[in-house]
Order: structure tokens, then sequence, then C-alpha cells
């Protein structure tokens, strides 16, 4: 697994977020786009990119996307 | 009304009796004096179930053939019938498994209607027999992430609508029971992958708060019993208004 692909699927789940915008520190949660239709984008991004089943409320607990890319790549 | 028994010598098969609806229903009935069968795939559940309810317990596949051939086989006749089984994969459609879609519709729309024509063919459904397949809010209502569910229960209760026409001949009734939010496992499943804020949100469009397992069950009752004997091919909303 590598951040920098798992950056660019994020940001290609997550619409409206301009590809190369975000980088390893950015806090996800903070992003304009970020609401209930990405929380579930991205997870169903997760499970089907990674085979791994995040939870909805898992994402709070983390900031930036270098900390969520480290839990699902413990989880992988 | 002492001595009344809603149910009285009638046998009623309760098909997902390890979920959390079909397991309120079971009880529900059970209480109600039905002799029940049920059937569900987590086998230590099932057998909990069967011996709290004094029940006949079948842990049955029956997306496999053989699996409804043997529940077939191997069940009297039956006065009802209720298929509370479901999946509810979510996922906006971009990244719907292929996998998960496909269990979706068979699990939630071509099982019980193959069940149904296996016990017809093997002649296991009483003259009339009542059915009544558990469908849900989503099959009349868009909801992102939930494209494969909805079309699961909206094809269920299509199918509803025909084979009430087909078994109306015989006495039989055949119908659809649609609930909104109920505090089940699924419900909790929902929220693993929809956040608490979201989940809070949804409810707040039920103008009665959130269901319970009960709710759905006096409403099965209902929808079995011969107190609704003249209604068939329909869709009953239990909803707390949801869907007003």
């Amino acid at each position: 697994m590598r951040l920098e692909k798992f950056i660019e699927e994020f940001e290609e789940a997550v619409e409206d977020i301009e590809p190369g915008l975000l980088t390893a520190t950015t806090k996800y949660t903070e992003l304009e786009a970020w609401d209930s239709l990405a929380v579930l984008t991205v997870i169903a991004m997760v499970d089907a990119e990674y085979d791994v089943r995040l939870k909805a409320d898992a994402l709070k607990s983390y900031e930036t996307l270098e900390e969520l890319f480290t839990h699902v790549s413990a989880l992988s | 009304m002492s001595g009344y028994v809603k149910f009285k010598n009638q046998q009623i098969l309760v098909v997902g009796a390890t979920g959390g609806l079909g397991g309120a229903i079971a009880r529900h009935l059970m209480r109600e004096g039905a002799s029940l069968i049920v059937s569900g795939r987590n086998e230590p559940k099932l057998d909990a179930l069967s011996q709290e309810l004094g029940a006949v317990a079948l842990p049955v596949d029956l997306t496999d053939s053989a699996g409804r051939a043997q529940l077939a086989d191997t069940i009297g006749t039956v006065d009802g019938v209720v298929y509370a089984a479901g999946v509810a994969p979510v996922a906006p459609v971009r990244y719907l498994k292929e996998a998960d879609a496909e269990a979706c519709l068979n699990v939630n729309t071509t099982v019980p209607l193959l069940l149904i024509r296996d016990l017809l063919k093997t002649k296991k459904l009483k003259a009339g027999a009542s059915i009544v397949w558990l469908s849900s809010v989503a099959s009349s209502r868009g909801t992102a992430g939930y494209a494969a569910y909805a079309a699961s229960k909206a094809g269920l209760e299509a199918s509803a609508r025909c084979l009430a026409l087909e078994l109306a001949p015989k006495g039989m009734r055949v119908n659809c029971i649609a609930p909104g939010m109920i505090e089940t496992n699924m419900a909790e499943i929902a929220a693993e992958r929809i956040s608490s804020e979201a989940l809070a949100a949804h409810l707040t469009a039920y103008p009665l708060g959130a269901g319970q397992p009960e709710d759905v069950a006096a409403a099965t009752s209902f929808l079995l019993s011969a107190a609704s004997r003249w209604v068939t091919g329909v869709t009953l909303p239990v909803d707390g208004g949801f869907s007003i």
C-alpha cells in the first residue's frame, strides 16, 4: 500500500476535490466537501479497494490522511 | 377475552428468525399461540431461539435450492410464512461490489419468491394461508448508498402484488411490511457506515421517533391473522409517519 495512491483514491472518492490538492497532512474532516455522503463514500472506497471495513465513527478518530492511511494499512 | 388464542392450531414458518426483526416476530407469534418453525443461518442463535420458543428449528441455507428443498420436505403444511431474512449493502454505486449487489437481490428478492414456489409445488401452504414479506421504506424513497437494497425491496413488493393475484383463487394472501428505521442489529450495522450524526439527523424524519422490533411484529401478526382476511397485495408502512 502506498500513501500517495491512497490520497489519490481519497480525492477521487470525495468528489469536488481538485486532483493533487490533498497531502498527507491534510485534515480531511475539515474539508468543505466532508459531509455524510463523503463519509459513506470513503468507507465504501476503502472496502472496495482495500477490503477493510471502516466504521463511520472511526473516521472521526483521525485527523490527517496519513493517520487514516496508517489505520487502513494496519487492517488490510 | 380469557381463553382467546389468536393463532390456535396454526403453524407459521418464520424465515430469518435469528435476525432482530425475525426474532421479535417469532416471539410475538409464539405469545399469540402459533406453533412455529424457525429458519436461519446462524445455527447457535437458531438453537437458542427454538429452545426458548419451543419451536422447530431448520438451520438451512435458503439461497441454495437444496436448502429450500430440505425445508419444504421437512415441514408439514403451514398457515403462514414470514420472510424476514435480508442483507443491506451500503455503498454508493461507484463502489458497489458486484458480489454484494447480487447477494442483496438474491436474498431479498429472488429467494422469498423461490421459497414460496417450492412450498406451493410441495403443497405445504394451506388454503387461506397468509404470506408476509418484510420490505423497507427504502423501496419507495431514494437514499444515497442504498441503490441495491432499494431495488431489491421494490422488486419484492412488485412480486408480492403478482403473487397475490395468482394465489387469491386459493384464498391465500400475500402482503409486505415496509418498516422504517428500527432499532435492530441491521440498524446498528448501517450506523457503522453512516455517522452517528447522520443517523440522528435521519431519525428526525420520523414523527413518532425510531421504531422497535415489536412494532413490526404486531403488524406482521395482523397481516397473518384472519383480521386482515380481505387485505392482499399491499405494502403496509410501519414507519412512525416517515412516509407521510
